[in-house]
């Protein structure tokens, strides 16, 4: 019998790490099933690949922990700032027992089974400033650009910012006018969308561990033999490893470029910034669905 | 690389002889496109699916409505009479003046508007009426010309075709519309240059010329007009609006001088406007869903990588994919609609354009004046159909005299895929990095 | 048609058009408190992108179902304009029942679709997305209902659509 057709849809592109990352999973896995691959967005719609995953109209996919929170709330914790230390620290949760219990969240409410988290970089505020940034303080009346929606701009508000919704491909214009003062994405985006050519300075923020999840759909995973899924995970494994590395080393490199070409590259009061991000999470909407002292669980992790 | 299969065939072909039965192409394309889910086995509901998560997500597309409403506010409240006054007294008294004319205007209104079909159907008649009055032009040399300069409304920024293809590219919508802004004003000087010379030869009759000392009057009378395009681009570059946010103040701006300066505007002729506006939006909206639901199909079926690989199969080079993509756009603009072309066809060319190195602001500026060129082809360009009913000049005889500026804009647009800097230029000058990533 | 059925019917359709104005207008309204907002009162605000995103897609689907007519639609009419009557209505006959019967075997699928769109909310104002798409369901009924009436009118004789080139919208 062939093998299935898994199909594959994401929105980052074919030069991005995580296009080699799929070719080196579909690869390895080549045995038990073909892995077909459109990346762009050019199948399904960022932020529409959750719902073709659950009506069987897609396989797999990289998904946002945003998209699952807005229909497991109790998920939207992962999403908050400073929750994650690092990429290490994101990994050590999905394999812990807490990790456990939101990975059966996703299969049993959503029909999804989790392969791991893909790291693309941590978040960090670049602004067309001169002005450092210390504290959150320092970031008031700053028009930050965050991604449309609440728990986005929330995520700006939490780090003392004044937060701007903006579209993704405006954000150079945005930045080189002066209709925003910065905005914040990991450094491998802050390369790929020129924004460091209309930035001065970049303050190492981390303030959002940046993952996805890499996904397949309950059914294609069920009819899979115990062999085939401990082999599809290995593989999965691998992949996310290398893709991990990948982005570290870039992350590192990127920030010496960016010091050389003339930018300021710092790192502010980190424990000044976690405190107040957590504390204003902790009062917000959202912390009411979240677990019982989950952020203790993964803080002790 | 997948072969094309039966069930993407058999949907092309379906869409093909829907169109040519005369079902909107929207609906052909929707059509052709359950079709094909049914025939692979896959949920048709994907249909619905793309349709409204593809509408509900591309956010620059709603620049579209708003430049279409703009341009409706413009032509109902004399604005355009005023600009064609104005053009007038400033290049009347020469020889052709009133051909110079017709293309100043142009040049103005395409500053403010996004589409060459508002320019004709608001500056038509009115130009009509001034250049036939006393047998000064042919009726049908009056209505080339004016279809003939309202395809530089697009191309000088604003522009409809350049928000829609900077969705389908990817890119920057402001450097796009920079990148139009010298290409449009060498077509239009083109067409300047090429009257006078026929004024000469065909001694075309020179205008009443408005007294000088009146000009600073008229001029502060059309100066709310002048100032649009100024107010436009400065509020996209100088940091205020997103070029889609642009087009909702092209609106007001227009609603403003209409109704509080000029006095022109009254509700029910400003009802008319919003709603004729809607329905146009409505019908460009039902194609470019139609596109991106077919769009899917295309995906599924790799067709975007397979053409991709057989030209980069046959080794082109850059400047031939060129000369062969102009080649196809303009075939395709005598029997296609602008925008079908350039939401289904353009996209389909764009990897293997990007795979040779070509610069995407180069390739967009190049594919809207091949589109725009369409709109003066005939059989089927929708300008002459316009200029037709407006000026009741038969279609041949208006044929007959678009021609010669036909083959002068052709030449404008070879100039245009051979020398990248003719585009690239102005873009440069505002930062942008050619060949490198969209913004 | 019975003078007062069609007199109903002129009164529906103005309201229909009344609508379709007020959602354009709306969205003008909307981008310009928008950036009112943003750039005098240094106040970003984030739920007017999504009113008129909602009002684009609601624009085009309620417009094209209730609204715009065929001859004003987007479309290839060189052969339409071409031939004699009897012709076009056998091509009005031929696309308005292929069309029927399409959207008829899919639409069981499509509110399928739209239902279980109930799992999203939008971002910021959690409309329920089953209800914001539900528009594509209407239309899609409207629209055979539509095209039966023309393929109904296109069999007992009555003149198709007339033509008019310069009718048809454009995006250029
Ligand atoms: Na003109
Ligand atoms: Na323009």
């Amino acid at each position: 019998q062939d093998n299935p057709t898994l199909r594959f849809s994401a929105v980052f592109s074919e030069q991005d790490i995580r296009a080699e990352m799929m070719s080196l999973m579909s690869s390895q896995v080549a045995e038990i099933a073909t892995i077909e691959t459109y990346l762009g967005g050019n199948l399904f719609k960022q932020g529409t690949e959750l719902v073709a995953l659950q009506r069987g109209n897609l396989e797999m996919g990289n998904i946002a922990p945003q998209d699952i929170s807005n229909q497991i709330p109790a998920w939207s914790v992962l999403t908050s700032a400073y929750l994650f230390r690092d990429a290490d620290h994101l990994r050590t949760f999905f394999n812990s027992d807490v990790g456990a219990e939101f990975k059966a969240m996703a299969e049993e409410q959503l029909g999804i089974y989790i392969l791991g988290p893909t790291y693309f970089g941590a978040r960090q505020v670049g602004l067309i400033t001169e002005n450092k940034i210390n504290t959150p303080e320092d970031m008031a009346g700053i028009k930050l650009r965050m991604p449309g929606g609440d728990a986005w701009q929330f995520l700006g508000t939490a780090i003392g910012a004044n937060p701007t919704p903006m579209a993704y491909a405006e954000v150079y214009t945005g930045l080189q006018t002066g209709a925003i003062d910065g905005q914040d994405n990991p450094l491998p985006n802050v390369e790929n969308m020129k924004f460091y050519e209309v930035m001065k300075q970049i303050a190492l923020t981390s303030h959002l561990v940046g993952f996805d999840l890499l996904v397949i759909n309950k059914a294609s995973w069920d009819a899979m033999s115990p062999e085939q899924q401990e082999a599809f995970q290995a593989a999965a494994d691998v992949a996310i490893d290398f893709s991990q590395q990948e982005h570290l080393a870039r992350e590192a490199e990127l920030a010496e470029r960016f010091k050389s070409a003339g930018l300021d590259v710092y790192t502010p009061d980190l424990d000044a910034f976690r405190a107040f991000a957590q504390q204003k999470y902790l009062e917000s909407e959202l912390a009411k669905d979240w677990p019982e002292g989950i952020v203790d669980r993964i803080n002790a992790l | 690389m997948t072969t094309i299969s039966l069930a993407f065939s058999l949907a092309l072909g379906l869409i093909t002889v829907l169109a040519f039965l005369g079902l909107p192409m929207g609906l052909a394309m929707i059509c052709g496109s359950v079709l094909y889910l049914l025939m692979r086995g896959q949920d048709p509901g994907i249909v619905a699916e793309q349709f409204l998560n593809g509408m509900y997500s591309n956010y620059i597309m709603l620049a579209v409505p708003l430049f279409i409403l703009a341009a409706e506010i413009m032509n109902s409240g004399t604005l355009s009479d005023r600009l064609l006054k104005w053009c007038d007294a400033l290049v009347g008294r020469f020889r052709g003046g009133l051909a110079q004319v017709n293309v100043l205007q142009s040049i103005v209104f395409a500053g403010m508007s996004g589409s060459a079909v508002a320019d004709a159907a608001g500056s038509g008649k009115m130009m009509q009426h001034m250049m036939t009055q006393n047998d000064k032009y042919t009726p049908s040399y009056a209505a080339a010309l004016t279809a003939v300069t309202a395809v530089i409304g697009p191309i000088i920024p604003p522009s409809i075709p350049m928000v829609l293809y900077a969705l389908v590219a990817d890119t920057s919508i402001g450097y796009l519309f920079l990148g139009g802004v010298v290409p449009g004003l060498l077509m239009a000087g083109f067409m300047m240059v090429q009257i006078a010379i026929t004024a000469r030869v065909r001694d075309f009759p020179v205008e009443e010329p408005v007294p000088l000392r009146k000009l600073p009057r008229m001029t502060w009378e059309a100066l709310p007009v002048l100032f649009m395009p100024i107010v436009l681009m400065y509020g996209i570059y100088g940091g205020i609006t997103t070029p889609t946010e642009a087009a909702a103040v092209a609106a007001a701006y227009a609603l403003l001088v209409s109704a509080v300066v000029y006095r022109a505007v009254k509700a029910p002729d400003l009802y008319q406007s919003v709603l004729t506006s809607a329905k146009t939006t409505a019908s460009i909206g039902m194609l470019i869903a139609g596109a991106l639901v077919f769009n899917y199909v295309v995906t599924v079926e790799n067709i975007p990588r397979t053409i991709s690989a057989i030209l980069i199969s046959w080794d082109l080079n850059p400047i031939t994919f060129l000369i062969i993509v102009n080649i196809i756009l303009l075939i395709l603009g005598c029997v296609l609609e602008g925008t079908t072309i350039l939401l289904v066809i353009v996209p389909v060319l764009i990897p293997t354009a990007q795979a040779l190195g070509i610069d995407m602001v180069h390739f967009g500026v190049v594919a809207v004046v091949n589109i725009m060129l369409g709109l003066i082809t005939p059989p089927y360009g929708l300008l002459l159909f316009i200029m037709t009913r407006i000026s009741g000049s038969p279609m041949k005889h208006i044929i007959g005299d678009v021609m010669p500026f036909l083959w002068t804009l052709i030449g404008a647009l070879i100039l245009f895929t051979f020398v990248p800097e003719t585009v690239l230029w102005l873009p440069k000058l505002f930062g942008y990095v050619p060949g490198g990533a969209g913004l | 048609m019975s003078p007062p059925l069609r007199n109903a019917g002129r009164w529906l359709y103005a309201r229909a058009e009344n609508l379709l104005a007020a959602m354009l207008a709306t969205m003008f309204v909307v981008f310009i408190v928008q950036i009112v907002f943003r750039y005098l009162l240094n106040l970003p605000i984030g739920w007017t992108h999504e009113i008129s995103v909602v009002m684009w897609l609601w624009m085009v689907l309620f417009g094209t179902a209730f609204v715009v007519r065929d001859s004003e639609e987007i479309r290839f009419d060189i052969l339409y304009g071409a031939v004699g009557p009897r012709v076009r209505r056998a091509m009005v006959l031929a696309s308005s029942l292929t069309l029927v019967v399409l959207f008829a075997i899919s639409l069981p699928a499509v509110i399928d679709y739209i239902l279980f769109m109930k799992v999203e909310r939008t971002a910021y104002l959690k409309i329920r997305f089953d209800y914001l798409y539900s528009i594509y369901g209407i239309f899609a009924v409207a629209m055979i209902v539509r095209q039966l009436y023309l393929a109904w009118q296109a069999a007992w004789g009555r003149g198709a659509d007339d033509f008019d080139h310069s009718k048809v919208s454009s995006g250029v």
